[in-house]
């Protein structure tokens, strides 16, 4: 392996890194220069597709490792759009089967070992762990790559940003919408009182029959009403940084938002002990009118209602689009890879316009690239959702809000007072955040 | 150091053979087993510890130390794995010690066997006796060796963890652990969220053991006595159908059971209770009666396991007792509580001491049927949470390992002790069954 090229590998190397000095992009904690002791691939490639300055690039490696969430048409998908990078930049690509909710811990415990991947898939709300464990790499992006990023979805990129660094490429968002039944509405509401109008003209709780449906204590999908008036989680500066000390659950639009959700139960729109089994229940059992919820349900819910299932962007509330809890996907440079410039714009291949296509295809999944046609009826409306939906803070903290909040909704839900309710809820949060780790 | 532990009545051969000067010249291992004229024995020895030396001599002392320093430079030091090879060393470190004393024991009791005429078999003979002595040892080792490192092992790297600060704004491999000592434990009973919601949760914790093992012991006991009376036809069909509940996977039952408690939608709230009473129970809604329904469920999982145990005991007492109770002119009850009883106990007591410790750790149950809810005000774990669920949230939602370890300690401890002080009581029944 090692005999004659080593020689002119070290030379080359040379050469490079001073081409490397020369463009001077570096950065004080991670050598931007790749000690590979491997055979660089010969640099005469032919001419990029995507204009690249190729010749500032770092040599490429032989290989990079990805770890893929191990779902069979996850995988499919990818084989399909790194075979494309292969073809087009000579780099093999090595896909691992890995699950994603285990992948964190086997970077942790495996990376500095050199077993670890070039390239891992997580859920963006992880984010602050992972730094925080120091996994990822920042990502040193050049001019061009972030023109390439601009093209996607600036809340998703932002959601893999922490305190201001960027460390991921988002590649899937996912979100909830309004999913109705032709059957009893005959056209989506597009404001929250013509929804609150179908409520109260179709629910009969006696026979079970609801005109709408929501997990409604459950802070995920409660987000757009509770903050659809002022509310916030934690406040989020200019950069996208979230402020933990800042929480605006009890200010005036969180509790007039909390007032709206109690309102359904007070009026009976709602049956208190709302979970998504009964909601998913009673809809495909045709007596629902209109609930919120996921992608995920779509086949469940077409098997069920068939042609009369119809899926629209969540209304309007006092004129302005409610958002949503939005959940992004993406791939992060590991801190141990040795060719994190590489490995970025493997990232930012594999999630182009071209790729998500593929990928939606293929896997199902909404794209983070803003390029991308979805003419799927029921995928459409959701695509459209995601672009005005706020990804979950990213923060650490985050992990303590989802049960305090989604506690003061069972109270309020149980008719407690709202003010009341979110106040301690805050206070919970607040009391939580302190014993995390000092 | 004369050795006076020379019984008079014992006549000395070899006058000049000295125990002490055989202990202490093992000091170098092996030696003091040739003094005994043991060459062989003494020679493999010296050569096994000096291999043993030669090759872990530098794995335990690195090992030692990085247990004491858990590392020096972030991100190329990962101080968990320092804390494992830390924890394998001290294991190794035993099995040096232990061994160590064990030949200078050995060379000192040759010699004193020495002293009073025994002769030094030769090496045939010598492997015949080691062969012989050793036969017990010989089997118990692998599953020993096995037992040490995937028991005690797992086990005190959790103990070490709750003595340092890892949690997630110190994770590695981003940044080196610190050991804090008692912390976690201060931290516990200090701080006021920690505290409050410690005793709280391990106050239902308590009362949840006691009372769902409690009733699913007292219903089988019941049961196993009305199924065993004479009187009764088809005692197969009853006894399968007693073990139904614990033959359905609890993870599946539990489920579904948390489908029909539902406040609204349950079948028990809809089709029995409103129904009978015109209003529903806040099952899923209201603490107390969460409570009520968790204990009645485990009640219905727990008991037909207590229920084969106890119908196998009561087909295992004699006659005889009965028949002497009545002529003695006892009556029902007297005869329950000074024949039956008694017996059942002594012979289930280690396995319902079992039963008690898991369902004082029973996850499955409190995180199946509700993640621990329903909320309550003011408090951060959920109505029913108990010590585990609650542990499980810290270590898996809010990666609080240490305090999660601590709190692991604590819940061993409380297992601990009352399993020995119940063990030490159910001897009572010993005395009293004299059997």
């Amino acid at each position: 392996m090692f005999k004659g090229k080593f020689l002119l590998t070290l030379m080359m190397m040379l050469v490079l890194s001073i081409a490397l000095v020369a463009c001077g992009g570096g950065d004080d904690d991670a050598p931007a220069d790749p000690d590979t002791d491997e055979n660089g691939e010969d640099a005469g490639e032919e001419a990029e597709g995507e204009a690249q300055a190729d010749s500032d690039a770092p040599e490429k490696p032989e290989s990079l490792d990805m770890w893929v969430n191990d779902e069979d048409s996850q995988l499919d998908a990818y084989e399909e759009i790194t075979q494309r990078f292969e073809d087009e930049h000579g780099i093999e690509i090595n896909i691992t089967p890995f699950s994603m909710l285990d992948q964190t811990e086997a970077v942790s415990l495996d990376g500095s070992s050199g077993q670890g991947p070039d390239l891992f898939f997580q859920p963006h709300d992880r984010m602050g762990d992972i730094v925080l464990q120091g996994l990822a790499a920042e990502l040193e992006l050049t001019a061009d790559q972030e023109e390439r990023l601009s093209e996607y979805n600036e809340e998703a990129v932002t959601a893999f940003s922490y305190e201001g660094i960027q460390y991921g490429i988002p590649a899937v968002v996912e979100t909830y919408a309004l999913f109705y039944n032709t059957d009893l509405v005959e056209e989506a509401p597009q404001t929250l009182d013509e929804l609150m109008e179908i409520a109260d003209s179709l629910t009969d709780a006696s026979a079970d029959e609801y005109g709408f449906l929501m997990e409604a204590t459950n802070l995920y999908f409660a987000y757009p009403f509770l903050t659809g008036a002022g509310g916030y989680i934690f406040n989020q500066d200019a950069d996208g940084a979230y402020d933990t000390e800042d929480i605006g659950l009890d200010n005036e639009g969180a509790v007039e938002g909390a007032a709206l959700i109690q309102s359904w139960f007070e009026d009976g729109y709602m049956p208190t002990g709302i979970d998504g089994d009964v909601m998913n229940g009673l809809f495909q059992d045709g007596k629902v009118g209109a609930v919120i919820t996921g992608p995920w349900a779509i086949p469940d819910y077409r098997d069920a209602l068939g042609d009369s299932l119809a899926v629209a962007m969540l209304p309007e509330w006092d004129g302005d689009q409610l958002n949503s809890f939005s959940g992004n996907k993406g791939w992060l440079v590991s801190e141990y890879s040795e060719d994190k410039y590489w490995a970025t714009e493997l990232a930012l291949f594999i999630t182009n316009a071209e790729s998500s296509e593929t990928y939606y295809e293929t896997a199902g999944e909404l794209p983070a690239h803003t390029a991308v046609e979805i003419d799927d009826e029921f995928m459409g409306p959701i695509f459209e959702q995601t672009q005005v939906a706020e990804p979950m803070p990213n923060v650490p903290e985050m992990s303590q809000v989802w049960e305090p909040v989604s506690d003061a909704l069972q109270f309020i839900s149980q008719g407690e007072d709202p003010q009341e309710v979110m106040e301690e809820a805050v206070e919970q949060i607040r009391d939580q955040i302190a014993i995390m780790g000092q | 150091m004369a050795a006076n532990d020379n019984q008079p009545d014992v006549k000395i051969v070899n006058e000049r053979h000295n125990p002490t000067v055989a202990a202490l010249l093992s000091i170098i291992p092996g030696f003091g087993q040739m003094y005994n004229k043991r060459y062989w024995k003494g020679a493999t020895l010296f050569i096994l510890f000096a291999a043993f030396i030669g090759v872990m001599y530098g794995f335990i002392a690195d090992g030692l130390q990085g247990l004491i320093t858990l590392g020096e430079t972030p991100r190329d030091d990962d101080s968990r794995i320092f804390l494992s090879y830390g924890i394998l060393s001290l294991i190794f470190l035993t099995f040096f010690i232990s061994f160590y004393v064990l030949n200078i024991i050995d060379a000192r009791k040759d010699a004193k066997r020495i002293q009073l005429g025994w002769e030094v078999p030769d090496l045939r003979q010598g492997f015949k006796n080691a062969w012989d002595t050793g036969f017990p040892y010989y089997l118990v080792a692998p599953g020993l060796f096995l037992l040490i490192f995937v028991v005690i092992f797992p086990l005190l790297f959790m103990v070490f963890l709750a003595f340092t600060n890892y949690n997630l704004y110190n994770a590695p491999p981003r940044n080196l652990l610190q050991w804090v000592g008692f912390d976690n434990f201060v931290r516990l009973f200090t701080i006021n969220e920690w505290r409050n919601t410690f005793f709280n949760v391990l106050s239902w914790t308590l009362i949840w053991t006691f009372v769902a093992t409690t009733l699913q012991i007292g219903l089988a006991l019941f049961l196993a006595i009305i199924v065993n009376d004479k009187r009764v036809k088809g005692k197969r069909l009853i006894r399968t159908v007693f073990i139904l509940p614990w033959a359905v996977p609890a993870f599946v039952t539990i489920i579904i059971f948390s489908a029909l408690f539902n406040d609204n939608f349950g079948a028990i709230n809809r089709d029995i209770i409103v129904p009978l009473f015109g209003s529903g129970i806040p099952w899923m809604s209201d603490p107390f009666w969460a409570k009520v329904a968790l204990i009645m469920i485990q009640t219905w999982l727990g008991f037909p396991f207590v229920f084969a145990l106890f119908t196998g005991v009561l087909q295992s007492i004699s006659a005889d007792w009965y028949e002497a109770a009545d002529i003695d002119g006892a009556n029902r009850w007297q005869k329950f509580s000074n024949i039956t009883f008694p017996h059942v106990m002594f012979a289930t007591a280690p396995l319902l001491i079992m039963q008690y410790a898991g369902n004082f750790n029973n996850f499955n149950i409190i995180y199946l049927f509700n993640q621990g809810g329903p909320p309550v005000r003011g408090q951060v774990a959920g109505g029913t949470d108990i010590l585990i669920s609650w542990v499980y949230g810290l270590t898996f939602e809010n990666q609080q390992f240490n305090m999660a370890a601590a709190i692991s300690i604590i819940l061993g401890l409380i297992v601990v002790v009352f399993a020995f002080l119940w063990f030490r009581r159910t001897r009572s029944f010993k005395e009293e069954g004299n059997i």
